[in-house]
């Protein structure tokens, strides 16, 4: 109504507190169905140790509320216990994101859910309070494939418009770029995810879970001094990430109990190798497609010593970099609805029959029906 | 809510397991076997489960070769169910088609 008031203050009355003449009661009626046209999407992510339901108007973020599972050092999360984690919390999370955003459920016009890929018990009990709710409201369904959630979340946070996508969290590692209606991957690892190899490390050496063990990390690096070498295992495209954490598991307990280095100066290592290449295949895809952007996207896109790195190879090449921070690098509900808007716009809809789980889905397998 | 145990059928050497759930109306229990029904068991054989309404009444019905299948599939389901169940009392009741 911001825009109403002003227009309306520019109108024959001058804001003199009559909103009955003819060109205000256009305005308003103009308005009305304007706002009603407006398209809100409320999205369910939990194929992680995160669930969150985040709700999307036309772009604008109206809640994002979320909960981790956080387990106790040196142990990772399993998918029974973050299913169990995610039934427990996922009813009152949805109502926060409701009251957050001050919508009731009439005002909602498509439910979208995290298809895959991610940990099956997980994900099917997301879908399943996503099925049901949008039964009970009489809303579409629509899965989405949870890579093009966080592409296009950065997308719309950072209007990077048509930029290489390193996507990087503890089950992902692509590099990925768009062409003919695909995010076509570049790059990858071949092994685990960069994430995997930084949570595993943390639990080798007993560094916190909370808030999360690559933010442990992250912290302990800067206190590092000593460089620690590690292999380097880039293989053309792809980067591979298990040797680097068998190596560093067998080394770790070695050389601290003999000081030869400290917890600190492994974090930093383990960053610095791991990082350095990421950012020579980001560069090499970019070389490739002739793409001047770059964006960040995944858990491990909130690193700010990865952004740091990245930032310098995208200014030796005159590019720019795009990032974001914890609230939408880090799987939230907001990314699965923006996917989820850019999907409905474009006329898709997942029959209720057809919204199964999968463990397994490429990025690359999603048709872009919303990009030219 | 009515459940037989798993007893075992001679002909065909399969366990049997079957289970009933009242709900308010056959609105509900449509609602909830469209939410519990897309999922394929995770385990490939050695287990199938059918799900019907008749009334307002969902019916499940598991055939297993082993006992410790059907425990896993019949657990998670109930697990799944009242999920389902706790959601519609909070999001609920369903709107008037």
């Amino acid at each position: 109504m911001a825009a109403a008031s002003s227009l309306a203050n520019q109108c024959c009355h001058l804001g003199q507190g009559q909103w009955s003449c003819v060109h205000c009661t256009l305005l308003f009626s103009f308005l009305k169905t304007f706002s009603a046209t407006m398209t809100v999407v409320i999205g369910f992510e939990g194929s992680a140790n995160k669930i969150g339901v985040g709700i999307i108007r036309d772009g604008e973020v109206l809640s994002n509320p979320r909960r981790t599972y956080i387990t106790p050092p040196g142990q990772g999360f399993m998918p029974s216990d973050t299913a169990r984690h995610h039934r427990a919390v996922i009813l009152t999370v949805l109502k926060e994101a409701l009251e957050q955003a001050g919508l009731k459920p009439a005002d909602i016009d498509c439910v979208a859910y995290t298809k895959g890929p991610g940990m099956g018990a997980p994900l099917v009990t997301v879908a399943l309070v996503a099925r049901t709710v949008a039964q009970l409201w009489g809303k579409p369904l629509l899965g989405v494939n949870h890579c093009i959630g966080h592409i296009e979340m950065g997308r719309l946070i950072t209007k990077a418009n048509n930029p290489t996508v390193l996507y990087v969290s503890g089950g992902n590692t692509q590099v990925i770029a768009y062409s003919e209606r695909r995010y076509r991957i570049f790059g990858e690892t071949i092994d685990i995810a960069v994430g995997n190899c930084l949570d595993r490390f943390a639990r080798v050496i007993k560094i916190s879970n909370d808030p999360s063990p690559g933010y442990n990390i992250e912290q302990m690096a800067k206190k590092g001094s000593q460089y620690v070498e590690l292999p380097y295992t880039v293989k053309g495209m792809d980067v591979s990430f298990s040797g680097i954490l068998s190596y560093i598991e067998e080394a770790a307990h070695k050389m601290l109990s003999s000081d030869q280095c400290t917890a600190e100066d492994l974090c930093f290592s383990l960053q610095e190798t791991v990082f350095s290449m990421l950012v020579e295949i980001t560069e090499r895809a970019m070389a490739h497609c002739g793409s001047q952007e770059v964006l960040i996207v995944g858990g491990v896109g909130c690193n700010l010593r990865l952004q740091e790195m990245m930032g310098v190879m995208c200014k030796e090449r005159g590019a720019k970099l795009f990032a974001t921070d914890e609230r939408f690098c880090i799987d939230n509900g907001a990314m699965i609805a923006q996917a989820g808007w850019e999907m409905f716009k474009s006329g898709q809809v997942t029959e209720l029959e057809d919204s199964w789980i999968t463990q397994r889905y490429r990025t690359d397998e999603v048709e872009v029906t919303w990009r030219d | 809510m009515a459940a037989s145990d798993g007893e075992k059928n001679h002909e065909t050497g399969k366990l049997h397991f079957s289970l009933d759930v009242p709900f308010p109306s056959s609105r509900e229990a449509v609602i909830a076997l469209r939410s519990l029904s897309p999922d394929r068991e995770p385990r490939k054989g050695g287990i199938s489960k059918q799900l019907t309404v008749s009334g307002s009444t969902l019916s499940v019905r598991w055939s297993a070769d082993e006992a410790r299948i059907l425990r896993v599939s019949v657990n998670s389901f109930l697990d799944h169910l009242s999920l389902v169940l706790e959601t519609m009392e909070m999001f609920g009741p369903p709107v008037s088609q």
